[in-house]
């Protein structure tokens, strides 16, 4: 069991907040990997990232048959937040039962709170050109955290939880 | 189809490096950095990658050459693609003491292995309607007329 420590829980949060852009990585249950960058992202309890699910295609359809995954740091890097968080994955979509559990996150507790997200934490940093015209979130992409390695130069691969 | 990885997208990865995804047959997902990226062909890339750098993604690139790669950074955001494709090793040779020494000169990295991705895929990653489009579908010219359309910035090499 891991636990976040106090800039990992600063770090992962929208960079609107000071947080960070973060790479969420799957890959499918034949070994094809997926890369795509997060902008709603969020710790819960002390081992969990959460992830919005707003636009997502391939990840969803990767972490419904394989929910390994990977998160990294995409920016700021330089800030020391050379992590890259390893776990398993679900999409708590809205009509997933309301008693559904994840290693302990409850799936109405995260719903409650992030599920209208766009609106609690709305992507004024984003640029215009960049941002969505209309938010469409189906639901949340909760991680249980198992481990973490650095990607830091010199110190790449080291377990950091 | 033939892939071209435009002028724009060539600045991004050459400026900010690549996050770079690996995964094992069974499908584990592992991350490494390409801080020193080079294009070396319209749709080869080559990454420079220190040996702690490439220990992380060692073991599964043997088995599994698929690598999908995002552009670091700024370019997260900025620059909006993933691109997918075969990742080639190289630890000796002319195809490695070029790159090598190119990133030693740009970065001080003591590279241990050059990773060549041909790249056969390119998603657009940008949030909305087109997100997950895949632009290697259109012809190069395109696919330039595309980007040209939504952006034009080109970032500088001297860019953190």
């Amino acid at each position: 069991m891991v636990t976040f420590t106090k800039e990992m829980k600063e770090g992962l949060r929208v960079p609107g907040k000071g947080g960070s852009l973060v790479y969420l990585c799957t890959s499918s249950l034949d070994g094809k990997p997926n890369i795509a960058a997060m902008r709603f992202v969020a710790t819960h309890m002390d081992d969990k990232i959460l992830i919005a699910d707003m636009f997502l295609l391939k990840t969803k359809m990767n972490i419904k048959e394989n929910p390994e995954v990977a998160v990294a740091i995409c920016h700021p890097l330089e800030e020391g937040r050379w992590w890259v968080f390893r776990g398993k994955a679900v999409d708590i979509e809205y009509g997933f039962p309301r008693d559904f559990d994840w290693y302990g996150a409850n799936a109405t507790d995260i719903l409650n709170e992030w599920g209208n997200w766009n609106k609690s934490e709305p992507p004024d940093e984003v640029p215009p050109d960049i941002v969505f015209p209309k938010a469409a979130q189906r639901g949340v992409v909760v991680i249980h955290v198992e481990e973490a390695y650095s990607i830091e130069p010199g110190h790449a691969g080291e377990k950091i939880l | 189809m033939t892939v071209k990885l435009t002028e724009r997208m060539q600045a991004w990865i050459e400026t900010m490096g690549c996050h770079l995804c690996v995964a094992t047959p069974q499908g584990v997902p592992y991350v490494t950095l390409g801080r020193f990226a080079s294009v070396t062909a319209d749709d080869e890339v080559a990454f420079a990658l220190a040996q702690d750098e490439y220990g992380i993604i060692s073991t599964a690139l043997k088995t599994n050459p698929w690598v999908a790669l995002g552009v670091s950074k700024q370019g997260g955001i900025r620059a909006s693609f993933q691109f997918k494709g075969i990742g080639r090793v190289v630890t000796q040779g002319p195809l490695f003491t070029g790159i090598a020494a190119e990133a030693k000169e740009a970065q001080g990295i003591d590279t241990y292995a050059v990773i060549y991705v041909k790249v056969s895929e390119i998603y657009c990653t940008k949030p909305g309607a087109e997100a997950g489009q895949r632009l290697d579908m259109m012809t190069p010219d395109e696919v330039c007329e595309w980007e040209k359309k939504r952006w034009q910035d080109i970032p500088r090499k001297n860019t953190k």
